[in-house]
């Protein structure tokens, strides 16, 4: 019944998700809300979340397919197998965000390593094929000790691709909101705690309760776990900037907490987000419901996919020079931003390849598991 | 120089703003007297200068705008003129002009700021590009090949002085109402638009979503002009005469003059970029 629900959710989104497509391969960037000073909106924030998810899920895999994590056995390969269509998706809205998709291949053949867009794109690069051959190996059942290498080198370039969107935002000193050394390191406990939602979200719909009670359980605490770590993050993250009254940071930092954003801030990010997952999925008689801990994991999810928004977008509405955005006016010279419905539209798109994508793992995936898990 | 060409020297901005011409009424100067003819026109020296600096090695010059801010009334002319050199589309602007108001009435006053990209010798912006296309040339100008940029828009993040924008391919004809075509509306009136532009004297037309659409965009000093000893259009067409253009590394040039001076200064010094365009102030 919930494959169900979720097929037609998944097709819906992703028809509406096709107008979105075409207007942008038909129309460029004609009709999307970014500009020249807001130059990074909606489609950067969700190539920041599902790049995370991806790496998320498999830094979880190798506590099954590298460490033999007893309680989260056979959740491995699904876990792959999620952080492919995560990170194809990733790169599918960067890749839309591009002024020259096509030109894609230069990152390789003309790679400037002083940029940290090129450490994105390798990192991301080597960690996808590495996720490939993990995956392959783990449904060869004879080449284990390919998989464990595999592994071993797959986690250390997660590690290290899930850090580099923050070093990318973190290493740009014209934005002094971003230019802290907390965001590399809080990218990756995103990451981390974008896995242990996705992992969460498929066992809580997909997955039969009778094999979900030690995953969920590590996967619960562990969440709960991320999720304060998280919330000291942000504290830590808009203490720091706002005791410094520079101005650059402080405007943001106030969009954010009672400005035009505080509704998205409080109400999703923290009260969505985080406090109601860390309350439902600490009670013990709750968090044995599937689809109740499948809709905190959805939350989690929801409330990091703002996170990144915020974290991208309020910092570009500072002026580089007073009254610039005024000096001169046209397409993109202004600090407003409300993403276009192309925008929302390529989103849903977005949103329905990793849930077509997702049910396509859990019927072709998933059952392999359960063989495995029983041979095991 | 002649008192009448000193006078027009000391009160060139406020005589363009219209703010003091009856000072000058009170003065009773012509402002165009036959002997002003003797003054060398700042333009006329920048010009002679930057043909003497072409001479040189590229590697050699190094290109330096100087702006007077004490000059500058704000008409936004530099503006207007980058645009019509480089046939800017929608949302593209090389070389704007902030306006600050300062004070309280009745002490009210304005503060005009151009702003081309600074050139900087140290620059954030080369650095983020993925694809190195962007990069500072022989001459030390900072420069984009429309041909490699893939448009991911980290340059205009990483300017601190906001001088990147981005080309998105339209028209400020575009919507506007079609007639015949053969004399008026949009189908006819685009064709300037879309016309080949001179820069980096590459002659690209603009045609569906070929670069430039889809690149990062910005001011180069208009180097197809220099390369053919002409100042760049803003510095032209500058009616204060506020914008000067040369080579700092000529010791007798008019910018290396201004540099030199102690109320020349560079934004955001702090953040070691180097920028090669400095204000007076």
């Amino acid at each position: 019944m919930n494959k169900k629900i979720a097929y037609v959710l998944g097709m819906i989104t992703l028809i509406i998700g096709l107008w979105g497509f075409y207007d942008r391969f038909a129309f460029g960037h004609e009709n999307a809300a970014y500009g020249s000073y807001v130059s990074w909106g909606l489609w950067v924030a969700l190539y920041f979340l599902f790049g995370g998810i991806a790496v998320g899920c498999f830094i979880w895999a190798s506590l099954d397919l590298l460490f033999e994590v007893p309680a989260l056995k056979g959740t491995g390969r699904i876990a792959l197998w999620a952080a492919l269509v995560d990170l194809g998706v990733g790169l599918l809205a960067i890749g839309l965000d591009l002024g020259h998709f096509e030109r894609f291949y230069k990152a390789f053949t003309n790679p400037n390593w002083t940029s940290g867009v090129i450490e994105d794109v390798w990192g991301y690069t080597i960690f996808g094929i590495l996720t490939v051959l993990a995956l392959i190996f783990s449904i060869n059942q004879n080449k284990s000790v390919a998989l464990k290498v595999v592994m071993i080198l797959g986690l250390i370039t997660a590690i290290f691709a899930a850090a580099a969107p923050g070093k990318m935002l973190g290493m740009d000193a014209s934005r002094m909101f971003w230019h802290s050394s907390l965001l590399p390191v809080q990218f990756i406990f995103l990451a981390l705690t974008n896995g242990a939602a996705m992992l969460l979200v498929i066992r809580g719909f997909f997955v039969s309760p009778a094999e979900n009670e030690k995953p969920f359980s590590i996967l619960s605490i562990s969440l709960v776990g991320l999720l304060a770590f998280n919330l000291y993050f942000v504290y830590l993250f808009f203490s720091q900037g706002l005791s410094g009254r520079i101005p650059d940071i402080v405007q943001p930092v106030n969009a954010i907490l009672n400005g035009q954003y505080s509704l998205l801030f409080w109400g999703v990010q923290i009260v969505l987000g985080a406090i109601l997952p860390i309350i439902i999925l600490t009670q013990r008689k709750l968090a044995g419901s599937g689809a109740l801990v499948g809709l905190m994991g959805l939350l989690v999810l929801l409330g990091n996919a703002v996170a990144r928004y915020l974290i991208v977008v309020p910092a570009q509405q500072v002026e580089f020079l007073p009254n610039l955005s005024t000096a001169f006016s046209g397409r993109g010279l202004n600090l407003a931003y409300m993403p276009s419905a192309t925008e929302w539209a390529v989103a849903s798109g977005l949103l329905g390849v990793v849930i077509l994508g997702m049910l396509v793992g859990a019927d072709f995936i998933l059952p392999l598991v359960s063989k495995s898990h029983k041979e095991a | 120089m002649t008192k009448e060409a000193s006078l027009l020297d000391k009160y060139a901005s406020e005589a363009f703003a219209g703010l003091v011409s009856p000072v000058l009424d009170d003065l009773n100067i012509s402002l165009a007297p036959d002997d002003d003819l003797t003054k060398e026109d700042a333009l006329v020296r920048m010009t002679a200068e930057l043909k003497r600096a072409l001479e040189k090695p590229a590697s050699e010059r190094r290109w330096v705008m100087v702006i007077d801010l004490r000059k500058c009334v704000g008409c936004t002319s530099c503006t207007v003129a980058c645009i019509a050199e480089n046939k800017l589309p929608p949302g593209v602007v090389y070389r704007p002009v902030t306006i600050e108001e300062i004070g309280t009435y009745p002490n009210v006053s304005m503060k005009f700021l151009p702003r081309p990209c600074f050139q900087c010798d140290n620059p954030p912006c080369t650095e983020v590009c993925p694809v190195t296309a962007t990069y500072k040339n022989e001459e030390g100008i900072v420069v984009i090949d429309y041909d490699k940029c893939i448009g991911c828009r980290s340059c205009l993040n990483a300017c601190p002085y906001g001088a990147r924008t981005f080309d998105y391919g339209m028209t400020y004809t575009q919507a506007t109402p079609d007639g015949f075509d053969f004399i008026l509306g949009q189908s006819k009136a685009d064709d300037y638009e879309l016309m080949a532009n001179s820069e980096y004297g590459e002659n690209r037309v603009r045609k569906g979503h070929v670069s430039p659409v889809g690149n990062a965009r910005k001011c180069h000093f208009c180097l197809h002009r220099i390369k053919d000893g002409m100042l760049p259009a803003c510095t032209s067409t500058c009616i204060g005469r506020a914008t000067y253009f040369g080579d700092a590394n000529d010791s007798t040039s008019m910018v290396a003059e201004l540099i030199n001076k102690p109320n020349a200064i560079r934004l955001k010094e702090e953040l070691g970029t180097e920028p090669r365009v400095y204000y007076i102030v």
